[in-house]
């Protein structure tokens, strides 16, 4: 069964996607710099906010990518590219990381432990800079490794029509499973655990990981869904395919909520003070109030609004949905970074800003450039056939 | 190396067998008279089994102190054992559940007796916190009914908390099973000739009449039901984690321990399901129903679940050293050098080790060497539970209270006699209902379903 | 008896699923309303082809889930909060997190259980094994390897010949008609058949039977029995160790409990007056604790104020007050001889009270005669 009757012509995308995405980059650069110049500190933890979003939509992309390959899915194949875009952002994690790695004193506690302080020192063989610098390097490195090959492989494909490029990237795939699970939870430990160093949780990376995955399945859903109702696709998708995408978002939701609430419950119950500390501050002054915000936004509403089976298919509450889930990891990292710096109460104003509308142009941005180079739809996959016929 | 053709379908049923033959294939167990191996094989059971009721006589009549357990080691092969047949039961409900959500057509060889061997786990597991609380009889204060004892159940107790979820766990496996089995029973109906079989089949069938009308509303209860149980599966055994979890003791007070659980249930339940369905393809001639590319993919499911607790192993270990506690620290250095490191180096060769050969294709796709892979997987996740509760208890925060365990033979005699309860029903299961979904398979089979003209 | 066969339907056979996807859609398309498709399995399309509204099952489940998750909240509320409040771990009465486990377990199964209930018996009215199709040659066939449509009798647009053309047009390989059983026809069901009922004895009888003795016979039988008797000695048994037989031994002569102290001035209320002397001195704490004793032991004869105001409705005479002058000129001493000896009416409170918590009392007893015969020094 070949190929060659699918139909595929490939459309511009819209010059506006390019005008909407240099708009937010701007005026996001412009908060972000007026930002860093006004209040440095405050700035660099919603740096930490942004850059740990961006992991999750870029990584998370490859993730995604790497699942579909291992576990032979055929559904996702008509728009597995889409994916592939979203991972190309990868590309830009040293350009959020690296104002941070030259800060790395004023945020992180763990770089200038009091001498008395024996738990602190006590972790200087893992929490010291030199190492987590190179850590962070060696993660970025290994990522992008993995999105390179992958995606080449994928690219070549279009024209190569080999089969053998498809199990090669399974084989690839196969191999980066197991090193994201690390790189992605000792990146979390990293940038968002050690800033309260003397706080620990077994689950954290699992629980990232978790909001990772919910981030790059919902910018996939709103590209895909776009798109797709403008007909850049080929022809013959159909509400089975947004059921998957729809059933995915809600089943990650419940996981995350499984997560964030094993989590919440093994420290209330023990209530031992070394970790409860994390959870008091989450629940001081008006943090108290952002804290079961993120019961509603980030569990309770997606998991009513995508509960029904027509709501996983309809084109308009995907789109609705998948917004939100966004607009709920960044509120996830939020809530997980901010008290550290505004312990008293929250901390909102027009530098928060700045990261999200960067990142939003950024994303918009690298999509643009890589739908201009390569296909929308990876035409030589062998599996594109039986992806498009998909019926549940 | 036979190569891939990735534009095409992997075919669930090999070749493509009329439906007629797969109803009598599957019947076949059923009419005939039990054969010579089968009463052999009952035998065997039945001692183990015959084991089990000495051992749980013998701890009736004369108590705990039959056991090893001791203060501080209060836990010790009980709840061994029931993690252990909890966690096995996980897979069938994986299988039928989760890979039905997730429209992986290869499930339907095995789902319905990946389920029974669900329910019949869950009926050994259960027997555990009945009987290591002395006064079993009592088991019913257990519910909270209305009572004169001025006094409610404790619902901020974890070990209530597992009342609930496993038998909900057992009552929602039933009824997701029997559901299953009633257009079954249905067809067994029809073609039975005898008067009691008849009878029997008419009242669990319930008058089936296989109409579309009835399989609307049938397929969408199915998916309900398999909603319902996924969710299930992942509560009862992050439930059963938190026994552990929200205690204080280091070595059981990690927040990664419910999702580490559920994929060490997920592990061992698919390592027992491979073991009993190699045997039970072997005898009932099902090699082309339980194919060899379900073997592998279960396999895999092994490998996946199998890394996954090895990576829970590694933060536990990272996070205890990152804490800086001391008592952690000593509590996992304890584990791999202490007293029961035996113990805790089978578990790492079996659970960590053994899995990470299903990387190679010809060992996926090779018979026995799976099974003793899967053999390893199953006495390493004992091992887990094992190493888990008695090595922290025995070495916890006081070291005036420290005190190691040592079985008794009455605790053997229950874990073995554990195998034969299991085994027992598995048989007797074998013997009087089809042991794979007649209805579901003939669905998958290749030719089955219309031709998508304009659907 | 000539019994007429009274026709329920007519039923076509097909060999392939796109056979019967086709039938049904003529089916429909010729405008049969009263009709069903009977395969051994579900096959994919048919409930497009049949044009069947969704089943509305899932709006049951979602009722009845939600309705456990509710009753359960509700529930386990009360019985922790309200009914037999018991503080554990320190955590608040009402602990939600604590109940989540149990929340969604029950509404797992109430929403699991009664969907399928519904299902069964009230969306299939199963079970039922006198339906017309059963033990029929079609039912044979659909339910092994073959696939059926039936078209009732009772359809408007039916007619014999008419349906027998149309099944004909779609290519069925066979054409059974269905009959009504005679037996089914003429059976009036009852539900309190005479079967029936002695079911229902037998099985009253029986589980009464079983109950009674497992709770009033078998719990008190060995082993059962081993937790209620116990060989401890419990409160007012008899004992054959002593040789008087009681259980309850008074303390040996001649010794004390530990933490406790002698007096040494029984019957002497005035040498305790002159020789006993108040050790514990006045302090915000001895006070406190003084209150908190006067208030549980002495206040119901001698009010809350000292004043004699009793609670006791005349059962015992009141006492006077404690501010006149002959009690406000005793010393601290003779007053602990009044509590730990009695006086007239009063009793001894030696065994309410410890030494300590008596002087603690005494202590409280002087600030409140103070404050009724306040100085206006005092206010200063």
């Amino acid at each position: 069964m070949s190929n060659s009757s699918i139909e595929y012509i490939k459309k511009e995308l819209s010059p506006k996607v390019r005008t909407i995405g240099s708009a937010l980059f701007v005026a996001g650069l412009i908060i972000v710099v007026l930002g860093y110049i006004t209040d440095p500190v405050r700035s660099a933890y919603n740096n930490i906010v942004g850059l740990t979003f961006l992991i999750s939509v870029g990584v998370g992309s490859l993730f995604l990518l790497t699942l579909e390959y291992v576990a032979g899915a055929v559904w996702s194949t008509p728009f597995r590219r889409v994916t592939e875009f979203l991972a190309a952002n990868i590309y830009l994690i040293p350009l959020l990381a690296i104002p941070l790695l030259l800060n790395v004193n004023t945020i992180f506690q763990w770089t200038h432990p009091e001498p008395a302080d024996k738990t602190l020192i006590n972790k200087a063989p893992y929490l010291n800079v030199t190492f987590f610098i190179v850590r962070v390097a060696l993660f970025w490195l290994i990522w992008l490794c993995f999105y390179f090959f992958i995606s080449k492989n994928s690219v070549k494909q279009d024209t190569s029509r080999d089969q053998s490029l498809t199990k090669l990237n399974i084989k690839l795939s196969t191999i980066f499973i197991p090193l994201f699970a690390i790189t992605i939870s000792f990146a979390a430990i990293d940038w968002l655990m050690s800033l309260s160093p003397k706080w620990f949780s077994t689950i954290f990376g699992v629980y990232y990981f978790s909001g990772t995955v919910l981030a790059a399945l919902a910018a996939g859903t709103i590209f895909i869904v776009l798109l797709n109702e403008k007909g850049y696709f080929v022809k013959g998708l159909s509400s089975n395919h947004y059921y998957s995408l729809g059933a995915l978002l809600f089943a990650f939701t419940n996981f995350w909520a499984y997560i964030a609430f094993s989590q919440y419950l093994l420290i209330w119950y023990a209530n031992l003070p070394e970790e409860t500390t994390w959870f008091i501050v989450r629940w001081q002054g008006s943090w108290k109030i952002i804290s079961i915000g993120l019961v509603f936004v980030h569990f309770l509403i997606p998991y009513f609004g995508l509960l029904s089976q027509p709501s996983k298919m309809n084109p308009k509450r995907l789109l609705w949905m998948s917004g939100w889930i966004l607009f709920a990891h960044y509120y996830d990292l939020y809530w997980m970074t901010m008290p550290n710096f505004g312990k008293d109460g929250v901390v909102l104003g027009w530098i928060e800003l700045g990261f999200p509308l960067l990142i939003a142009g950024l994303i918009m941005l690298v999509f643009n450039f890589k739908a201009k180079s390569q296909n929308l739809v990876s035409i030589g996959d062998p599996k594109l056939k039986r992806g498009i016929d998909f019926r549940l | 190396m036979s190569t891939v053709d990735y534009t095409q379908e992997l075919s669930v049923i090999e070749g493509k067998p009329p439906l007629r033959e797969l109803d009598d294939l599957i019947s076949k167990p059923i009419d005939a008279k039990p054969t010579k191996k089968f009463f052999i094989a009952l035998t065997i059971s039945g001692s183990m089994l015959s084991l089990l009721v000495i051992g749980l006589g013998l701890t009736f009549y004369y108590g705990i102190g039959m056991w090893g357990n001791n203060i501080p080691v209060g836990w010790a092969f009980d709840i061994t054992n029931f993690v252990f047949w909890v966690g096995i039961g996980h897979a069938g409900t994986l299988i039928s559940a989760i890979l039905f959500l997730l429209r992986q057509k290869w499930r339907t060889g095995i789902a319905r007796f990946a389920e029974g061997m669900t329910i019949f786990a869950v009926m050994t597991a259960g027997l555990f916190p009945l009987i290591h609380v002395g006064r079993p009889w009592l088991a019913a204060y257990l519910f909270p009914y209305p009572n004169q004892h001025s006094i409610w159940v404790n619902f901020d107790s974890p070990l209530l908390w597992d009342v609930f979820a496993v038998s909900t766990y057992f009552i929602v496996s039933l009824i997701f099973w029997y559901v299953g089995l009633i257009p079954d029973f249905a067809t067994l109906r029809e073609r039975t000739n005898n008067k009691i079989k008849k009878i029997t089949y008419s009242i669990f069938g319930l008058g089936w009449r296989f109409s579309n009308k009835h399989w609307q509303h049938y397929e969408m209860v199915y998916l309900i039901l398999a909603g319902f149980a996924t969710p299930l599966v992942l509560s009862v055994h992050t439930i059963v984690s938190f026994d552990f979890a929200v205690s204080i003791m280091p070595g059981w007070h990690a927040t990664i321990f419910p999702p580490y659980f559920v994929a060490g249930a997920v592990f061992s339940g698919f390592a027992m399901v491979q073991n009993v369905l190699i045997i039970v393809r072997k005898i009932f001639n099902y090699e082309h129903i339980i194919t060899l590319d379900t073997l592998e993919k279960m396999n895999k499911i092994m490998l996946l679940t199998g890394s996954m607790v090895g990576y829970a192993y590694a933060m536990e270990f990272f996070i205890a050293w990152y804490s800086g506690l001391p008592i952690e620290r000593f509590t996992f250095i304890n584990r791999a050098f202490g007293s029961y490191a035996w113990a805790y180096w089978v578990m790492i060769s079996c659970n960590v080790i053994s899995p990470q050969l299903f990387w190679f294709k010809k060992i996926r796709r090779t018979i026995p060497v799976m099974f003793i892979i899967a053999i390893f997987v199953n006495i390493g996740m004992w091992f887990e539970r094992f190493v888990i509760i008695v090595s922290s208890l025995s070495r916890d925060f006081l070291p005036s209270s420290w005190h190691l365990y040592t079985p008794t033979y009455v605790d053997f005699m229950i874990l073995i006699g554990s195998f034969g309860f299991f085994f027992t029903w598995l048989l007797l299961f074998t013997k009087a209902l089809p042991v794979v979904s007649m209805a579901e398979v003939k669905a998958t089979v290749t030719g089955s379903q219309p031709s998508h003209k304009d659907h | 008896m000539m019994s007429e066969k009274i026709l329920y339907s007519y039923t076509g056979i097909f060999d392939t699923p796109d056979q019967i996807i086709h039938a049904t859609e003529k089916a429909v398309e010729a405008g049969y309303t009263k009709y069903d498709v009977n395969t051994p399995y579900p096959l994919h399309g048919m409930d497009k082809a049949m044009k069947l509204k969704p089943s509305k099952l899932g709006y049951v489940a979602l009722v009845f889930g939600l309705s456990g998750t509710l009753a359960t909240i509700l529930t386990i509320w009360w019985m922790s909060a309200i009914d037999y409040p018991i503080v554990i771990g320190g955590k608040p009465l009402f602990s939600f997190p604590a109940y989540v486990p149990i929340v969604f377990e029950v509404t797992v199964l109430s929403a699991a259980i009664m969907t399928v209930v519904s299902m069964l018996f009230f969306f299939f009215k199963l079970p039922n094994n006198s339906h017309p199709l059963h033990g029929t040659e079609y039912m044979k066939k659909v339910s092994a390897d073959k696939y059926g449509i039936s078209i009732q009798a009772d359809d408007p647009k039916f007619n014999e010949s008419s349906v027998k053309k149309f099944l004909e047009s779609v290519h069925a390989s066979e054409i059974i008609p269905i009959y009504w059983d005679e037996e089914e026809v003429n059976h009036k069901n009852k539900i309190l058949e005479p079967k029936f009922i002695i079911f229902l004895l037998v099985v009253a009888v029986i589980t009464s039977g079983v109950t009674y003795f497992s709770f009033n016979q078998l719990m008190y039988m060995v082993p059962f029995n081993w937790m209620m008797d116990q060989p401890k000695l419990s409160a007012q048994q008899q004992s054959p160790v002593f040789a008087d037989g009681f259980g309850m031994r008074q303390p040996v002569a001649g010794t004390i409990a530990r933490g406790d102290m002698i007096y040494q001035f029984t019957g002497q209320p005035d040498l305790a007056g002159v020789k006993l002397v108040n050790p514990i001195p006045i302090s915000k704490e001895s006070l406190q604790l003084g209150q908190v004793k006067f208030d549980i032991y002495c206040s119901p004869c001698h009010g809350y104020n000292a004043d004699g105001a009793s609670r006791l409705r005349g059962q015992f005479p009141n006492p006077p007050s404690l501010h006149s002058d002959k009690v406000r000129n005793w010393s601290d001493g003779r007053i602990f001889a009044v509590v730990t000896e009695g006086q007239n009416t009063m009793p001894s409170y030696s065994s309410q009270l410890s030494f300590d918590e008596r002087w603690a009392v005494i202590n409280y007893l002087r600030a409140l005669q103070r404050a009724l015969n306040a100085k206006e020094s005092d206010v200063q």
